[in-house]
């Protein structure tokens, strides 16, 4: 090799040859204006950058305001609810009108205090399943991910189980037979069945963090394994418990307001699902009553949809290429402004 | 065998990351050329930006990386204006790249035929039984037989996955082959084997060569000249032999240092103190400054510029040579 | 093989879980099935015939032999006699409603799939554009909307308001059943709303599932070859993306077969569709506990089917599995 070097001639400067006019590169705080990238506002400096991701996280923000909204309504109902959602307020079938904001049943209830107050025990067992089934999920993925071997070929068994049984019909059967299922009953039987999804992803990610640095490191210095699991594994795939936690949530509330639609559930509760099974037994929509349908259709198409855009935030926080995919409109117009060929992936 | 005719003139190139609260810049104003046959090499430690510059180079710059300064020439041509035709053209028929691991620069679900040919009949008129003659030509070339042309990537041995990359980055006959760590992925054996074979191909078709190991031994040997490079910028590029005999900035030396010599008596290696800057936090001056022994009040405020020195053949960046 | 029997096996282990479930959770439940029907017929029913009903339900004699009766039982596909139907057993109105079901879930899963992936495919290479941030968080809010609203919408508008649709059966009465072109342009039309109304919530996730799976296979280094080599866009699209991106989206399409099938039995109720979800909620009423386990015992099947089907195809397309089953 010594003969190439050899060979070659003289070195000349490259600075002396006549340079191309290299265009230089603004400065990194104009790239950063011209791609609307900005540093945290100054009340997130200071906390976790998952956090502060999620906090400047537009669809993000815009679903937990929502949820705020609803969540806040439910709770503080007795305060908000003109009439007692469990007795009639009214005639039968009143169209909306001042008194009666959303019109009454059939029975004559008051369609938006049975709104307020459904949406109560809805998100509350909603919230509830999605977490038991999300904690039921972690356990269970944390084992069958660090412990490996046998423990994790008899717990994925069972997650694989769980995930193939379809859940529906298995929560009619045990609804059919519970008779007249009430809310916590379905919320059990939808935490029992719903933790499939979120055992799968928190295995995969134990398994990913198992082999990290920080785990072997803590491994030798003889640290007990359920602080390892606690303080090193945790909290390193905890935006994927939430993003768990949303989706079984999402399921749980879809899933009871399904389950109480098709006269499962307890008739004599009120939630967004039992109106939804009063509205139609009651033929609502054919006699044109369409208040007594409509208002629990969208409060839980509303609640759905913010935790989708919540869950939306996680995702593009946990993974830099969804992340990137949202700057692609200013990359691009940041070629064409500079006359170069618009070739990003 | 390299001659004096530069092939890829390279001004100033920046390459910045686009994060989620502020950019942080990998490769600042690097300038350098490849000479027509020539193989130079990049070294530096990893995070320095080496790979960043050749994936530049070769217009593979991945969101969410964006090159937003200076400029590539390649044969009189300005690279970064390249598009459609012009750039289909570009990569492959005039640059290819080989990339660290061979694993994950094969599709695994499709055949290694479908993986080289595909190569052949974009760029060539060449199709059917052709451009499969081509591929067979390409797997002898590189010691593969070509009845395993029909297997899929994970039948193939780390080593052969790798002579299959280098067959597809040599099936068009390219004047450029950027190696970004081509070897690394690779046990001892099986490395000097494909470097062995990457010299003699070198030989027999004339091609030039960027190339990036983090063997520095490996990298002296093989290539004709060097460039050094600390956190994104260039600080010294020189003939490949004085990286070792006579480095002018001091982290080349500390670089050399922290290898073993390649014959001769074994010395303690030093490794350098400290560690290479946060990117989001580059000092003032020099950015090697805070780690180099022999710094002085200058270095800490005014960044060096890249200077040429005729009579040692090399540039270097740094105020001591002043 | 060796793959292909392992996943058997699994099927196997998992239906065997479902029949164990199913023969216990009757027995779990305070009140066995016969003593509810006994308390709902008001003394109507001699002791004598209450013991001969608990008999016929297999509901006597130690845990054990009921569960080996039920195991033999279930061998012959006898799911015991319907309650509803008295005297036709369990399995004639089961298969024949289960036809339809099967027609709505198949049809609505092969149509979302193939809309979800080409939508997928599209925002995934024009990410960050106008397609990609409109239509993505909105198809999967459609997914939020649950079956029974979106079912309740359309039949609202479509089969109350501007009646461009029927109010319920799987066909009209007056057309005899047989594979003429007629026919099944009859069912097509009645299937329609029930099919579209599955579409409109799975359709989304399918979006998303492939888009992120692209975005996420645009960073390996095979997908920068294939870009370095110069190759047409499409063919990068189609043979270096879209293709591996296709393999998660086929398992989890087995796994979502359950969820559709869930949401076909809500779709069906209020379609007034005559699939297995309508005649199970009317056994429910009629608490006839044979037709509701068997249903269970039958979609189990189908789910377990559908994922051995995909462990096939899985098979076909990945040459990876294929070879490691040959170890």
């Amino acid at each position: 090799m010594t003969e190439l070097t050899e060979a070659m001639p003289p070195q000349e400067a490259v600075a002396s040859r006549p340079a191309t006019p290299g265009r230089k590169a603004p400065s990194r705080a104009e790239i950063a204006a011209e791609l609307g990238i900005k540093p945290p506002p100054r009340w997130a400096r200071g906390l976790p950058r998952g956090l502060v991701a999620f906090l400047t996280n537009k669809k993000g923000m815009a679903g937990v305001i929502i949820l705020t909204i609803i969540v806040m309504s439910a709770v503080l109902a007795p305060m908000i609810v003109p009439h007692d959602p469990f007795r009639r307020a009214g005639g039968p079938h009143v169209a909306p009108n001042a008194e009666y904001l959303l019109g009454t049943t059939r029975v004559g209830k008051d369609v938006f205090s049975q709104l307020i107050y459904g949406g109560r025990t809805s998100l509350l067992i909603g919230f509830v399943a999605g977490l038991a089934a999300t904690v039921i999920g972690v356990f269970v993925g944390v084992a069958a991910g660090y412990f490996g071997g046998r423990i994790d070929e008899i717990l994925s068994f069972f997650v694989n189980v769980v995930l193939v049984l379809p859940a529906l019909p298995l929560i009619i059967v045990i609804a059919a037979f519970v008779e007249q299922a009430s809310p916590l009953v379905i919320g059990l039987v939808l935490a029992v069945t719903g933790w499939g999804f979120a055992a799968r992803t928190i295995r995969t990610q134990t398994l990913a963090l198992k082999t990290k640095e920080f785990v072997l490191a803590a491994e030798l210095l003889g640290e007990k394994k359920w602080r390892i699991v606690l303080m090193e594994i945790f909290p390193n795939m905890l935006s994927f418990v939430v993003g768990g936690f949303v989706l079984a949530t999402i399921f749980a509330i879809l899933a009871e307001a399904g389950l109480e639609f098709i006269g499962l559930g307890d008739p004599g509760a009120v939630t967004w699902g039992t109106m939804l099974y009063w509205a139609q037994r009651n033929l609502a929509l054919e006699v044109g009553a369409w208040w007594e349908v409509w208002p629990a259709c969208i409060a839980i198409m509303v609640t759905g949809a913010a935790l989708v855009l919540i869950n939306f935030a996680v995702d593009e926080i946990t993974s830099p290429q969804l992340r990137a995919s949202r700057g692609v409109g200013r990359v691009k117009a940041f070629l064409k402004a500079r006359g170069r060929s618009v070739d990003v992936f | 065998m390299s001659s004096d005719r530069v092939l890829m003139k390279v001004r100033d190139l920046t390459v910045d990351y686009m994060g989620d609260f502020e950019v942080l810049r990998a490769v600042e104003n690097v300038s350098f050329d490849i000479r027509e046959g020539e193989a130079f090499g990049l070294a530096g430690e990893s995070g320095c930006g080496k790979s960043t510059v050749a994936f530049a180079l070769a217009r593979l710059t991945r969101l969410p990386g964006l090159v937003t300064g200076g400029a590539i020439e390649f044969g009189g041509e300005d690279v970064l204006g390249f598009t459609g035709d012009r750039l289909r053209a570009y990569r492959w028929r005039e640059v290819s790249f080989v990339f660290q691991s061979a694993m994950n620069a094969l599709n695994p679900v499709i055949p290694a035929s479908e993986q080289i040919i595909d190569a052949i009949e974009t760029h060539t008129g060449k199709t059917g039984d052709a451009a499969r003659k081509r591929a067979a030509e390409m797997f002898e070339l590189v010691g593969i037989h070509p009845d395993r042309l029909d297997d899929y990537p994970h039948q193939f041995s780390g080593g052969m996955r790798q002579r299959i990359c280098i067959a597809i980055a040599l099936c068009l006959n390219p004047k450029l082959i950027i190696m970004d760590e081509p070897t690394t992925a690779l046990d001892v054996v099986v490395q000097r084997d494909i470097i062995e074979q990457i010299v003699a191909l070198k030989a027999e078709l004339g091609f030039s060569v960027l190339f990036i190991t983090h063997d520095l031994g490996l990298m002296i040997e093989f290539c004709d000249r060097i460039g050094v490079m600390y956190a994104g910028e260039m600080v010294e590029i020189a003939p490949a032999e004085a990286i070792l005999t006579a480095p002018q900035h001091p982290y080349t030396r500390a670089l050399g240092r922290s290898f073993p010599p390649l014959s001769g008596p074994r010395v303690r290696m030093e490794g350098i103190a400290g560690s290479p800057p946060d990117l989001s936090e580059l000092p003032v001056g020099c950015r090697f400054a805070p780690r180099c022994g022999e710094a002085l009040p200058l270095c800490r405020h005014a960044a060096p510029a890249m200077i040429s020195y005729p009579e040692k053949r090399c540039q270097a960046a740094c105020h001591l040579l002043q | 093989m060796r793959f292909l029997m392992r996943r058997l096996g699994f099927y196997l282990a998992a239906f065997a879980v479902a029949i164990t479930l199913n023969f216990f959770i009757p027995r779990w439940m305070p009140g066995d099935p016969t003593t509810r029907i006994f308390l709902g017929l008001r003394g109507k029913l001699t002791p004598q015939a209450m013991d001969a009903l608990r008999a016929s339900y297999g509901y006597d004699g130690n845990l054990w032999d009921q569960f080996m009766v039920y195991l033999g039982n279930l061998a012959h596909l006898d799911f015991g006699v319907s309650t509803t139907n008295f005297p036709e057993p369990t399995s004639s109105l089961l298969f024949y409603s289960a036809v339809w079901t099967l027609l709505l879930v198949g049809l609505a899963t092969a149509i979302s799939f193939v809309i979800g992936i080409g939508m997928g495919i599209y925002s995934a290479w024009n990410r960050g554009g106008f397609f990609d941030s409109v239509f993505t968080p909105v198809n999967v809010m459609l997914n939020a909307f649950t079956p029974a609203i979106v079912a309740l919408i359309l039949f609202y508008a479509f089969s109350l308001q501007w009646r461009l649709f029927p109010l319920g059966r799987a066909h009209d009465l007056g057309i005899e059943p047989a594979l003429t072109f007629e026919f099944i342009i009859n069912v097509l039309y009645h299937a329609t709303l029930p099919v579209l109304s599955i579409v409109i919530v799975t359709f989304g996730s399918w979006h998303l599932g492939m888009r992120n799976t692209m975005i996420g296979l645009l960073n390996e280094d095979f997908v920068a070859l294939a870009k370095a080599k110069g190759l047409s866009d499409q063919r990068i699209r189609y043979r270096y993306v879209a293709r591996n991106a296709i393999l998660p989206q086929i398992t989890a399409l087995a796994l979502t077969v359950g969820y559709v099938l869930g949401g076909a039995l809500i779709t069906e109720y209020v379609f007034n569709y005559p699939g297995l979800g309508k005649f199970t909620l009317s056994a429910i009423q009629a608490r006839d506990y044979s037709f509701i386990q068997a249903q269970l015992l039958l979609l189990t099947a189908s789910v377990l089917i559908a994922n051995l089907i995909s462990d096939i195809l899985n098979l076909i397309l990945d040459p990876r599995l294929r070879s490691r089953t040959q170890e």
